[in-house]
């Protein structure tokens, strides 16, 4: 269980917020008898550690300033191959890194291709704690999710998952409360339009030159598109200057 | 034996007090001591308690039974070794104080053979021959002092060195009948006619040269069977069943610190042949908890193919649990948490063995080649997060393997698929783009699975990227990889 920081969480929600009223601001929305609509980092309780997604633009879209952790993220995807791993990436490299104590597991199940070694090397995941899991049937994959989002083991669990309705959604968000890990499930674009108790909802979809990431569903934070190809990227110099040949060709 | 070496090495101080054939060595300065007081002292940390069972002459049998002798022989040493055809060696020198004294340990041991109703003859000794030897001949002699071992042994015949009988016939014809005789020869020469180990032996058994011995080592394993009154047919019955095994199976583990890594359980059927169910653990572990984890989900997959008459238990190799395998910090994060390898293990026992693995990166410059499926994944030793120079490592062989810069796709295609029509055109007419490359990999020549290709990086019209290659002799265009 994090230590609920509920002195940080007013900030992260309203990053943009004018600096001459900050300090009375943040004392009303630390007072007890303001209610604060649906907000769930304002909420100590369940409040948990956000991880930086590594690109500035996307942070400051999210509540917590990052990934919520402990929490399910849906990320809808029009085509496979848009950068959705490069998207999460970072993160898991920085989670792996700061852990104290033992290196968290990070766990992939039944991902579509073969995870290449090298390239995950080269990104700095430690490979000796990666799980790759490939169940047969669709009802083993969700089995395998909730047992490794629940375990307390894992650090991030990246899932493939057919079949899932919003039953299973709920009883994966559920198990990753549970456990305190971070389950991303990968989706076709045609379940945009179902409900989804996901906190966070992500859309990927092939844009005219560089693929186009949309905010769906946030709880504590505004849905809208976001320009994530941003050139202020705090990554390494390699993949950054790729990023910037594309974003520099006049982009929609 | 302190005493005097106090008193030797106050007569290195006075230089003009040592002898003439003790100046020979000294080069070694005063303060340290001298090297033959050094080996003596050395020679008494061993003593060898030696067990002749004369009467056992098949080999085969006896192992087996010296093998189960050592079982009963481990109350009074750890350090047990086999001396074939037909005697065991215990080394008894740290037990000898728990006993009270040589006479009352050397006794107790004898009485186990007594009350087994064995024939055999003993004897203890600072050296493992001089013991043997001994307890051969017949002399129940138990001695201490490595300086007492020459007077005993010259008098036992040559016959207890159980050399080959054409050395003893030799020996015989040389008129050589006792072990004093034999030391009285000159070494060159015995070396030369009965070769060096003759030589050797009697360096051992006079303590001169240290003779280390491979150690007994228990090989135990949890067995129990259950007959059942009626015949099975459900598997909710058989994990039911189980449930007591297991746990005297985990207490067995726990009563010998040790722990299974791998667990077999055996089903007899009237008409068809036995039912084999092998089930790995992740780390080695003696925990009850998780050995019936393993069971009853594995269990719960398995279809009985017939009615079961009796059902049998069998652990693997008993190994020693280490500290890591103690789950220590398991136990501190809360009783409700999983450990790592519980998860892997429950993942395993219901997806089976091959859906769970780990990759690891190979230096090696064919993409298909460079990584490889790891099926032993280290759950045991803790990969502290602060050891950034092992993942350094990893970097670097990444870093040796790739040429900088360039980029590898998170997916790589089990197989590399023909680029279609429809690709080509979109490329053709200026919608998808080769963004990096060429990139020329060719290697593997020495193994029959050459390859020769240009890698790119082609960005598809709505930015996807893929990794796609041409192959240098064809000229035909595959896709192999998804940067995701």
């Amino acid at each position: 269980m994090p230590k609920p920081t509920p002195a940080r969480a007013p900030e992260g929600r309203e990053p943009r917020m004018d600096e001459r009223q900050a300090s009375s601001l943040a004392d009303i929305l630390a007072d007890a008898r303001v209610w604060k609509l649906k907000d769930a980092s304002a909420n100590p309780s369940s409040f948990r550690p956000a991880w930086s997604t590594g690109r500035r633009a996307l942070d400051a879209r999210l509540p917590g300033g990052g990934w919520p952790t402990a929490s399910l993220i849906e990320v809808l995807l029009g085509a496979p191959g848009l950068g959705e791993i490069q998207l999460f990436l970072p993160a898991l490299v920085q989670c792996q890194r700061k852990a104290s104590g033992d290196t968290p597991w990070l766990v992939w199940i039944a991902p579509p291709h073969e995870p290449f070694a090298p390239a995950l090397a080269q990104e700095g995941i430690e490979l000796a704690r990666l799980i790759v899991v490939r169940p047969t049937t669709a009802t083993e994959a969700l089995w395998a999710a909730e047992q490794t989002l629940s375990s307390g083991v894992c650090a991030a669990v990246l899932l493939w998952l057919k079949g899932t309705d919003d039953r299973w959604l709920r009883r994966l968000k559920l198990a990753a409360e549970a456990g305190g890990a971070l389950g991303v499930l990968f989706r076709p674009e045609r379940h945009r339009f179902e409900s989804s108790p996901a906190a966070l909802r992500l859309l990927l979809t092939p844009g005219a030159l560089e693929p186009q990431l949309e905010i769906l569903k946030v709880q504590g934070g505004r849905p809208g598109p976001v320009d994530w190809l941003d050139s202020s990227v705090s990554r390494p110099p390699e993949v950054g200057s790729v990023d910037s040949i594309g974003s520099g060709s006049s982009q929609p | 034996m302190r005493s005097r070496a106090r008193e030797s090495a106050t007569a290195d101080l006075f230089t003009a007090a040592i002898p003439p054939a003790r100046r020979t060595a000294p080069a070694l300065g005063a303060a340290s001591p001298p090297p033959i007081e050094d080996a003596a002292r050395s020679r008494v940390k061993h003593l060898w308690y030696a067990a002749v069972f004369a009467s056992w002459s098949d080999t085969e049998e006896s192992a087996v039974r010296l093998r189960r002798l050592c079982l009963h022989a481990l109350q009074f040493t750890p350090r047990i070794s086999i001396e074939m055809p037909n005697a065991l060696l215990l080394e008894i020198k740290g037990s000898v104080k728990l006993f009270g004294s040589l006479e009352t340990l050397h006794a107790s041991i004898d009485a186990i053979w007594s009350r087994l109703e064995l024939a055999a003859r003993s004897a203890t000794a600072p050296s493992t021959l001089a013991a043997l030897w001994l307890a051969r001949a017949g002399k129940r002699e138990l001695i201490e002092d490595p300086g007492a071992l020459a007077g005993k042994l010259a008098e036992l015949p040559v016959t207890a060195t159980a050399w080959d009988p054409a050395k003893i016939h030799t020996l015989h014809a040389l008129g050589v009948t006792r072990i004093g005789e034999l030391l009285r020869l000159p070494r060159a020469g015995l070396a030369r006619r009965f070769g060096r180990e003759a030589l050797i032996d009697l360096d051992v058994a006079l303590a001169r040269q240290a003779a280390p011995r491979r150690t007994f080592v228990p090989r135990e394993r949890f067995r129990e069977r259950c007959d059942f009154e009626a015949e099975i047919e459900t598997t909710a019955y058989l994990s039911q069943a189980l449930e007591p095994i297991t746990d005297r199976c985990s207490r067995f583990l726990r009563e010998r610190q040790a722990g299974v890594q791998a667990l077999e359980l055996r089903l007899t059927h009237r008409a068809l042949p036995l039912t084999r169910l092998r089930f790995g653990l992740a780390s080695v572990t003696s925990d009850r908890r998780r050995l019936a984890d393993v069971l009853v989900h594995r269990l719960s997959q398995l279809e009985l193919p017939a009615p079961i008459l009796r059902m049998e238990l069998r652990s693997g190799p008993l190994q020693p649990l280490s500290a890591a395998s103690l789950e220590i910090s398991a136990g501190l994060r809360g009783a409700g948490r999983d450990t790592a390898p519980q998860l892997i293990e429950r993942l395993r026992a219901r997806l089976g063995e091959q859906a769970v693995y780990g990759i690891c990166a190979v230096p090696e410059h064919r993409p298909e080649a460079a990584w490889q499926r790891v099926r032993a994944l280290q759950v045991d030793s803790a990969l502290r997060a602060d050891t950034a120079r092992r993942a350094g490592a990893v970097l670097r062989t990444a870093e040796i393997c790739e040429p900088a810069g360039a980029r590898r796709p998170v997916w790589l295609l089990e197989q590399p698929s023909r680029l279609q029509a429809s690709d080509l055109r979109h490329w053709r007419q200026g919608e998808a783009v080769l963004e990096e490359g060429p990139e020329r990999i060719e290697s593997g020549w020495w193994d029959g699975k050459g390859i020769a290709r240009d890698y790119y990086v082609m960005r598809r019209a709505g930015g996807e990227r893929l990794w796609v290659f041409q192959e240098r002799q064809s000229k035909r265009w595959y896709l192999h990889g998804v940067f995701a």
